[in-house]
């Protein structure tokens, strides 16, 4: 096995790790991150050694992660009872307004230079329901606008935004709990 | 279109707006609302930090 064969077959857990969370289905993701390190084995000469190896894995495992989604479309856009819970009926009373207003996040962005932020934001994005994880990780993740989701999915506008809002609101609370909460005590 | 939106309509919106252009009467309405509410403001805040934390996310991992 040469350097460079080794060196890629190491990067094969995070790849795994990165398909999980954007797939939400491990058979998806064996085959998405085999194809990935196939390719790079195939053409070795491709990897120009400007970029950092595992960055250049990763973009062409974004490639294989699209192709899978594609490949099982009517799958990944099947809901859950999950992912139809509706989180508005708990966060507003009936004529709108908040039962319990948001709680002060204070200056967050220096949660953004601890590892320790980015372990619970990822167990966050981890325990979305399966649509909800894969469409806000294929706006956010994979950077895909609306419209490039909408027609590789075969879904509306209106369910897209749908299914954005409650994840957002999903890890907006998942973060309260998991993060704020305890620098708030 | 109704220029005076609810807490959980201006919720909405501010989470379409990081996905869609908001119609000028829709990004009104929204900063109609943020003048007398104390609720929303940080809610939006919120919703702009979890987009800026993702992008973090996805340099450092």
């Amino acid at each position: 096995m040469s350097d460079f064969a080794r060196a890629v077959e190491q990067l094969r857990p995070q790849l795994m790790r990165f398909a999980q969370m954007q797939l939400k289905n491990e058979a998806w993701a064996e085959d998405a991150v085999s194809e990935t390190l196939l390719a790079a084995l195939e053409r070795p000469q491709a990897f120009a050694g400007q970029s950092q190896l595992k960055t250049w894995l990763v973009g062409i495992l974004k490639h294989k992660l699209i192709d899978q989604l594609r490949k099982h479309t009517r799958e990944v856009s099947s809901t859950t009872a999950d992912d139809e819970a509706d989180l508005d009926e708990q966060l507003f009373t009936a004529d709108g307004h908040w039962r319990d207003a948001p709680k002060d996040w204070g200056d967050p962005e220096h949660c953004l230079r601890q590892a320790d932020f980015f372990a619970v934001l990822e167990a966050c994005v981890d325990k979305l329901p399966g649509v909800q994880g894969r469409l806000f990780m294929m706006r956010e993740w994979l950077e895909l606008d609306t419209d490039e989701i909408c027609k590789e999915l075969a879904i509306s506008p209106t369910n897209l935004w749908v299914m954005l809002h409650r994840a957002r609101l999903r890890l907006r609370d998942c973060l309260q709990l998991g993060w704020f909460a305890g620098a708030q005590a | 279109m109704m220029l005076m939106k609810n807490c959980r309509e201006v919720t909405g919106l501010t989470l379409q707006s990081l996905d869609r252009e908001l119609s000028w009467q829709e990004r009104l309405a929204v900063r109609l609302h943020m003048v007398i509410c104390s609720a929303c403001p940080k809610f939006a805040r919120q919703a702009q930090f979890m987009r800026s934390a993702m992008g973090r996310w996805k340099s450092y991992s």
